[in-house]
């Protein structure tokens, strides 16, 4: 039998759902449903949609790839200043983007203190490329993969890997065989959450890689640009982004929390 | 531990999934000493208007004035969907018909008048030397989006040159207003970009600038007026009006605007 809320938890509730659902409920009410067949069928929706999913989808790779080691790292390290490390990690994600995507630029930037040497060395540039929109879609996003995944580890009992050890696997196998399985839901929680916060990165993707369709305007840059000329077609893109956005947090649904 | 971390990351998720826009910042929440005036500006004004905010207040300690800047086609939308401005002082005239529209203006009166030119970075990496020059191979050119009054006088200039297709194609990044041009190449990340005049009044030797030719180059009007429905409307017309004094026009100079007539 459930445990019956007290009202005032049941009234706080319902203002804070409502409060977090109207911007998305007037976005609906307030769409020009007239004018979304030559909206979505124009070339900058379809172009700039393709161009998010790609780019949401190598950030999240590239958070994976280097995040889950991290997570690892900080979970399993002994080492001084892994608080340090781990506040730095996730840092990103209580900053500003457009903080980060200027870091981006006097890092990376064509005459930044790392880019410069790429530049001159190698001819490579950043900004203004699809690979530079990645970069600081990742920059914002990865930190969500990199708590995730060290949350899960730390609720494993570090017995397992240790008994996997024992039997003679190397270290490597054991992560690879006992504990990676074992973190596997909170692993794919963390990389949901990636990839959707990849698919509303705005800021740091603006500020570094500039703002071209086809090579780096995101759906995100594609809305803040409609809003100049066109309003209507705003609101229609930002429910393209409400719509994908929900559809994959409802199908994750408890998972993010840990709760299954 | 792990209970922490996990707090740790339902709330950091939280945050970060919310934390998707940053936006121009909005006047100040704290307690008026005196009628609290906001404006709207143009980017390109920022400096200059900064300037004259400061006389005005200094000349009315009964008035703070807060300003926003932005792309004015957008500060115009904002004007309609929130009507939280007292005074609009636009980069473009189309801009400004919109608000004119819904929900109304008064006192409206030109009161600058910007150029075009073109800025590189001080080392001038691809050799731009001319308005031609943006049409050369895997040059790196960066303008104001459609829709941004620098943006739209930019292809102006860039049609009547008849090179706009060819430019177009160099095009690396529309930004979403007139400072966020000027970034790009005061960071050196962009090779070339078309400006007003008065930005290298501010940008000064961080840029360096190339004319374009008058048989070609646009004027923009800017201009300023009250809008319906505020709050203080003595106030904002003692502020647009002040714009247009001597006091105010030789701030606008220096910031390198010239005068309405032209």
């Amino acid at each position: 039998m459930r445990a019956r809320l007290p009202l005032l938890v049941i009234v706080l509730a319902a203002l804070g759902a409502a409060f977090v659902i109207l911007p998305v409920v007037a976005l609906f009410v307030r769409a020009p449903w007239g004018q979304i067949g030559t909206t979505l069928s124009g070339v900058g929706a379809s172009t700039a949609l393709r161009l998010s999913l790609e780019v949401s989808l190598a950030a999240t790779a590239i958070s994976l790839l280097v995040g889950v080691p991290l997570a690892w790292v900080l979970a399993r390290g002994a080492f001084r200043g892994r608080d340090v490390l781990r506040a730095l990690v996730v840092l990103p994600i209580v900053l500003p983007p457009v903080v980060g995507g200027i870091g981006l630029l006097v890092a990376l930037g064509r005459g930044g203190i790392v880019g410069r040497w790429l530049f001159e060395a190698f001819g490579l540039q950043l900004t203004f490329t699809t690979a530079g929109a990645v970069l600081a879609t990742t920059f914002v996003s990865m930190p969500l993969v990199v708590l995730a995944t060290e949350s899960g580890l730390r609720g494993l009992d570090p017995r397992y890997e240790r008994a996997a050890a024992a039997m003679g696997g190397s270290s490597w196998y054991a992560f690879r065989r006992v504990t990676l399985p074992m973190v596997a839901p909170q692993l794919a929680a963390g990389a949901v959450l990636t990839w959707a916060r990849a698919l509303g990165e705005f800021g740091a993707t603006i500020t570094f890689a500039g703002n071209l369709a086809g090579r780096t305007q995101t759906m995100p840059l594609a809305v803040y640009e409609a809003r100049q000329v066109d309003p209507g077609g705003a609101i229609l893109l930002s429910l393209i982004l409400v719509v994908v956005s929900a559809g994959v947090l409802i199908a994750v649904g408890g998972r993010l929390i840990g709760l299954r | 531990m792990s209970r922490r971390v996990r707090r740790w990351t339902i709330l950091l998720a939280v945050a970060g999934l919310t934390a998707g826009c940053t936006d121009s910042s909005s006047p100040g929440t704290s307690p008026p000493p005196a009628t609290q005036l906001t404006v709207f500006a143009a980017s390109s004004l920022s400096k200059a208007f900064d300037q004259i905010g400061q006389d005005f207040q200094t000349l009315n300690p009964g008035i703070r004035v807060t300003f926003d800047y932005g792309s004015s086609t957008e500060l115009a939308a904002q004007i309609q969907s929130e009507g939280t401005a007292d005074v609009f002082a636009s980069a473009s005239g189309t801009a400004m018909d919109t608000v004119q529209d819904d929900p109304g203006v008064s006192n409206r009166t030109n009161f600058a008048t910007n150029r075009l030119l073109i800025i590189t970075p001080p080392d001038n990496p691809a050799g731009i030397d001319s308005l031609q020059d943006l049409t050369k191979d895997g040059v790196q050119l960066v303008l104001a989006a459609e829709g941004v009054p620098v943006g739209d006088y930019a292809r102006e200039v860039l049609k009547n040159a008849g090179i706009l297709d060819q430019a177009l194609a160099n095009v690396v990044s529309n930004e979403e207003d007139d400072a966020s041009v000027v970034g790009k190449i005061t960071s050196g990340e962009a090779d070339v970009a078309i400006v007003y005049t008065s930005d290298i009044a501010v940008a000064g030797d961080t840029v360096r600038s190339v004319d374009i030719p008058d048989d070609v180059n646009v004027t923009a009007t800017y201009p300023i007026a009250v809008v319906t429905g505020s709050p203080y409307p003595d106030q904002a017309r003692a502020f647009a009006s002040y714009v247009t004094t001597i006091e105010g026009q030789d701030v606008l100079e220096q910031f390198g605007f010239g005068p309405p007539g032209g």
